[in-house]
């Protein structure tokens, strides 16, 4: 028999979310125990392993070997394959990183662990434990055993497929228009220039795109993601994504050395995220954009204020939902913002045909941008096809 | 918390349509997409392998279309 145990903040799962969180509230005074249910952090890695970069100081994550290639630029492809690219110039810092998304998780636990977390492995939470209509920590099953952590705060950092908000009664469900289903291969010995993350739009990812990340030395991520509302005669992500890669001569004849699949939320912000006792954050929280499907800066900013409520929680003895309303608040103050707006243009993305894309990607291929933003694209593509952009007055 | 009760190769519900989550391997990659998009959350994944609650699934075929690799079936 486990004993049972108490703990000031309890954190199930250990992604960047979740060890953000623990390491900023560890940091900040609390007593914090970290749930992990596989016996390694990190793996299998579920991910594209491209990312941003302009946000890593902010949360303090400082470089480290997780960085794979640094890229300079991003380049959009039509579907008739007209390019534009996406420079450090008009995305600012924004450009960033190939990771090793396991090292990268890795890192995140490390830096938890050493300002005092205390990580467990193979450690699962079955059931929420709750009192009066709060939550008040969770039933764990470690190594086999099951015994009860209790936690005035609890936080619920358990993924895509988050259990933790649904037990708690907040509304995590999705709908089919809401979700992207996602596929990669790792690939070598593929034609890729390491200078640029691509992007392939348009009917060959309906709703969605198909990435080629590089990780140098002839090695790349080769992805897609469709929208399951989208995915017609129940044709699944690797029926797309093989044919794409087969009207590709440059990654054809590429080998595949891994595979990942996935579930990725392009849907609005929850309403709710947090309730008494508990907080979700992360993509367990559907925070990832919208637009381009990146969950872990968003995470990570999110967990940050989260580890930080968590404790004024516990030091004001306060874990009501009326409290935690200082991170529902923070961390809509800081993504909502940019959440809502990216839902939108994916919304009209999503509905965009072929000819449409082919349009906007040779306009923009052929003028100089200042700055990059909805506002600059749809004047740019007014001005040469005033009929494309009819449906985006609402932008403009 | 309910539990998964039955495995995914059990018997079909009489009036039912039956649903197979292929979990052997042979298909399923374990990333967990059923799970998250189930709207009545009767699909569970315990490392490598799959189950869902025969009682609760109304075989809305959700899954089926979020599946990256044509691991499930209703027929």
């Amino acid at each position: 028999m486990v004993p049972n145990e108490k703990t000031d903040v309890l954190v199930i799962g250990a992604g960047p979310a979740g060890s953000m969180t623990a390491k900023w509230a560890a940091k900040s005074g609390s007593r914090v125990l970290m749930l992990e249910k596989r016996q390694e952090i990190g793996s299998p890695v579920r991910c594209g392993e491209g990312m941003s970069k302009d946000w890593l100081g902010e949360v303090g994550i400082k470089p480290g070997r997780w960085i794979n290639v640094e890229v300079e630029g991003a380049r959009i492809y039509s579907p008739s394959e007209k390019v534009f690219e996406i420079n450090e110039k008009h995305a600012g810092n924004e450009v960033g990183y190939v990771v090793e998304r396991d090292e990268f998780d890795k890192q995140l636990a490390i830096d938890a662990a050493n300002a005092g977390v205390e990580v467990r492995l193979k450690s699962a939470a079955v059931a929420l434990l709750k009192e009066n209509g709060r939550i008040v920590g969770a039933r764990v099953k470690e190594f086999g055993e099951t015994h009860e952590i209790r936690a005035p705060i609890t936080i619920g950092a358990d993924g895509f497929e988050s259990q933790i908000g649904r037990w708690a009664g907040i509304s995590t469900n999705i709908a089919m228009r809401d979700m992207d289903t996602c596929l990669q291969y790792r690939m070598t010995n593929v034609g890729c220039d390491v200078r640029y993350c691509d992007f392939y739009l348009g009917k060959v990812a309906p709703g969605g795109y198909v990435w080629v990340f590089p990780k140098g030395e002839g090695l790349a991520n080769v992805g897609i993601g469709v929208q399951v509302s989208q995915v017609q005669n129940l044709a699944d992500a690797r029926t797309y994504l093989d044919r794409w890669i087969a009207a590709h001569p440059e990654y054809a004849k590429g080998k595949k050395i891994d595979m990942v699949g996935g579930g990725v939320s392009i849907s609005a912000p929850l309403k709710q995220t947090v309730t008494d006792g508990l907080m979700l954050v992360g993509d367990a929280a559907r925070m990832i954009d919208p637009l381009t499907g990146g969950g872990i800066a968003n995470g990570c900013i999110a967990g940050k204020i989260c580890g930080t409520v968590a404790t004024e929680a516990v030091t004001a003895g306060d874990p009501s939902k009326e409290f935690l309303q200082r991170y529902e608040k923070g961390w809509r103050a800081r993504l909502e913002e940019k959440l809502y707006r990216n839902w939108l243009a994916k919304e009209k993305l999503v509905s965009l045909s072929d000819e449409t894309f082919d349009k906007i990607i040779e306009v923009l291929a052929g003028v100089k941008l200042e700055k990059l933003n909805v506002h600059n694209i749809l004047k740019a593509v007014h001005t040469k096809y005033p009929e494309v952009t009819k449906e985006f007055e609402a932008f403009l | 918390m309910r539990r998964p009760r039955w495995t995914a190769e059990v018997r079909p519900v009489p009036n039912k349509k039956s649903l197979h989550i292929e979990s052997s391997g042979q298909l399923c990659i374990y990333c967990g997409a059923c799970v998250g998009i189930c709207p009545l959350n009767c699909i569970y994944l315990d490392e490598t392998r799959i189950t869902f609650d025969e009682k609760v699934c109304t075989r809305c075929e959700v899954c089926v279309k979020a599946c990256p690799v044509g691991a499930i079936e209703i027929g």
